[in-house]
């Protein structure tokens, strides 16, 4: 490549951005339930799914598309609350090992369940940006198209929003305190029941906002969430399970570096760019074992 | 339920006889089920060994030595192209495939194990995740699809029964591979016992139990998981060549190949009881059966989804009811009746006799 195509980069680094941020959202909301239970919630994916499919029935019902989205994140946050209160609470009681069956139970079942609910086919989502074929704008030459970064413009607002949330009220800093120390938390009088409820509240409605962006491109169907789910882990593992910046960051790097290997690095075919863009990570975590942003602890014996 | 348990000495001949009871117990069930079932239904015991024999190799790094893996998909599926080609690309007999699988999958699982003396749990689930990966996507690499088959795969593998063995050829293929597949199963599980008696076993359980006290008492760390990372994927290999031809052909689609297999494997593991002699059989039929019971409830009254839906219910149910497993259960239950403790230690010296603490932990005479 002689001549270096400066606007074919902006476009495939605008592409790759689209994809991180929903990357980015998904690993959020991992990250948020991570830190309050030291879990990978498997089921994550699907619960946002679910919500994707309550968008759809709304909007099939003439509810415009945002607040369709918005009451899919309320119900979202319930659904989210519920099982922690109903199914992981007791389990981890007894055993935090057997959360990792409780959470693959609950993503096999949740998955079937949305066929059972919406059935097998794939549908259609509305986008909740314009999608006319002049709603795009320039940048470098490269056309922006407002349907893809408007998602972009989305997590960027919804950080904002967070950062609100963990810094500027109380139960933000209860959030922050039982992520720390759970037991400290409860000896100063924090209810850490009900915080762990609403992280993994606020955590499914991230990820409900975050299947509701990805459906309307990629086509709402059962199987929607599972590489999706795939490369989030893998945002949140590069950013440190317990950081949300790192997740966010993670999130977009994997966006980018997949859009990149697939403009630039065009041989090593479809199948094995989220393979190479893993052992990219691989090579991350062999220098900085904690992920980009993550801490590290130190363990006494 | 006031009544005080019985005591029972570990290795006193009450625990022996107890042993060799539950053993012959569940031998005999597994003789007659080779000798009479019927062909689906020794098909699916079938595939409930060759999952044992997995969850086995699982056991023994995940269980043991604390270090989980997502990529056992990948060991299961190498092994069984291994098979795949070398029968049909190089004419080998079906048989001698078998040792091949195991020695490609030590040496793979060995180098899989070198990121793990620097990563810890999640993250090395994530290495490990993308071995899972990466595995169905090379099958397709079009580097590699004269080799593999690409999205095709290899069809058409036979292990016909061999002229020494007392089945009738085509008629009795059923239970050969039934016969077979308990073979290796016994070979794992007596290898795996016998590692955990041994010094590397006690090195397994130290690293899992707490790493850096387990290099101060001297054991070596970077040995201890690369080479159990090596046999447990030799393992893992044998039963995928194993499961190649039964099923008679491999090709990338399959889900225990992909990621998906990863994740049976692990709740296998779990809902059979990790850390646990008995844990993999148990696991292993828990899972092929339940699951198995919720596909046709599902397909009986043809609704999409619901037989996902069952399984996943009773799933969640297992962990919230069963968190140690369904051993964990057993022993649980066994503890109220009978607890068996570990011989008080008799050393030359004895000078304080430790006062054997009753736990309801060890092996079992007789679950329940």
């Amino acid at each position: 490549m002689l001549a270096f195509d400066f606007s074919l980069f902006v476009e495939r680094m605008l592409f790759g951005l689209a994809e991180g941020s929903v990357y980015a959202l998904l690993a959020l909301a991992l990250v948020v339930v991570f830190r309050s239970t030291g879990q990978l919630n498997f089921a994550q994916g699907e619960m946002g799914l679910f919500g994707a499919y309550v968008v759809s029935t709304l909007t099939l019902s003439g509810v415009p598309v945002w607040l369709s989205i918005v009451i899919a994140m309320v119900i979202g946050f319930f659904i989210g609350a519920g099982v922690e209160r109903v199914v992981i609470r007791p389990i981890e009681h007894r055993n935090p090992g057997a959360v990792v069956v409780a959470s693959i139970g609950l993503f096999l079942g949740i998955n079937q369940l949305n066929a059972m609910i919406w059935g097998p086919d794939a549908r259609q989502l509305p986008s909740p940006f314009p999608t006319d074929a002049d709603a795009f704008f320039r940048v470098f030459d490269a056309p922006v198209r407002w349907e893809r970064f408007g998602i972009f413009l989305v997590l960027i607002g919804l950080l904002v929003l967070l950062w609100l949330l963990f810094n500027k009220t109380k139960i933000g800093l209860a959030m922050r305190a039982v992520a720390n120390n759970q037991e400290s938390s409860s000896l100063v009088g924090i209810r850490v029941g009900l915080v762990l409820m609403v992280g993994w509240g606020l955590a499914n409605a991230i990820a409900v906002l975050g299947a509701s962006l990805l459906a309307p491109q990629a086509g709402l169907s059962v199987s929607l969430m599972f590489g999706p789910f795939l490369a989030a882990s893998a945002a949140a593992t590069l950013g440190g399970l317990d950081s949300p910046v790192g997740a966010v960051v993670g999130g977009l790097l994997i966006g980018l570096l997949k859009a990149f290997i697939i403009g630039y690095v065009g041989w090593l075919g479809g199948d094995m760019v989220f393979t190479v863009t893993l052992g990219i990570i691989l090579m991350v975590l062999l220098v900085r074992p904690g992920g980009l942003f993550g801490s590290v602890r130190v363990e006494r014996v | 339920m006031a009544t005080t348990p019985r005591i029972v000495l570990r290795g006193s001949a009450l625990h022996r006889v107890g042993q060799v009871v539950l053993f012959g117990l569940v031998a005999l069930f597994l003789v007659r089920a080779g000798l009479t079932w019927s062909r689906t239904g020794l098909g699916l015991l079938t595939d409930a060994i060759i999952l044992a024999t997995v969850v086995t190799g699982l056991n023994l790094i995940t269980g043991f030595t604390g270090q989980i893996s997502l990529g056992h998909s990948a060991f299961f599926g190498l092994g069984a192209y291994t098979t795949a080609i070398l029968v049909e690309r190089h004419g080998w007999s079906p048989g001698w495939t078998f040792y091949m699988s195991a020695v490609v999958c030590f040496a793979i699982g060995c180098l899989v194990g070198l990121p793990a003396l620097r990563l810890k749990g999640i993250y090395l689930a994530l290495v490990t995740l993308g071995l899972a990966v990466a595995f169905p996507a090379l099958l397709n690499y079009k580097y590699l699809v004269d080799t593999t088959g690409g999205a095709i795969g290899i069809k058409n593998l036979q292990y016909l029964p061999p002229e020494w063995t007392p089945f009738d050829g085509r008629a009795d293929l059923h239970k050969w591979l039934f016969w077979l597949a308990l073979f290796l199963f016994v070979l794992a599980a007596l290898l795996a016992s016998n590692i955990l008696r041994s010094r590397m076993g006690r090195a397994m359980i130290a690293v899992r139990d707490n790493e850096t006290a387990a290099a101060v008492m001297g054991v070596n760390r970077a040995v201890t998981k690369t080479v159990v990372f090596g046999l447990s994927a030799a393992l893992t290999g044998v039963a995928g060549s194993m499961f190649a031809v039964k099923l008679t052909l491999v090709e990338p689609i399959i889900p225990l190949f992909t990621i998906l297999g990863s994740i049976v494997f692990l709740v296998a593991m779990v809902i059979g009881g990790a850390a646990t002699t008995w844990g993999p059989l148990v696991g292993a039929l828990a899972y092929t059966y339940i699951s198995d019971w919720a596909r046709t409830q599902g397909e009986e009254r043809s609704i999409d989804g619901l037989g996902g839906v069952i399984f996943g219910v009773l799933l969640v149910l297992l962990a919230r009811f069963a968190p140690f497993g369904v051993v964990g259960a057993l022993r649980r239950a066994r503890a109220r009746v009978v607890r068996v403790v570990p011989r008080p230690p008799v050393a030359p010296a004895a000078a304080t006799v430790v006062a054997a603490e009753a736990t309801p932990d060890g092996e079992a005479p007789a679950p329940a």
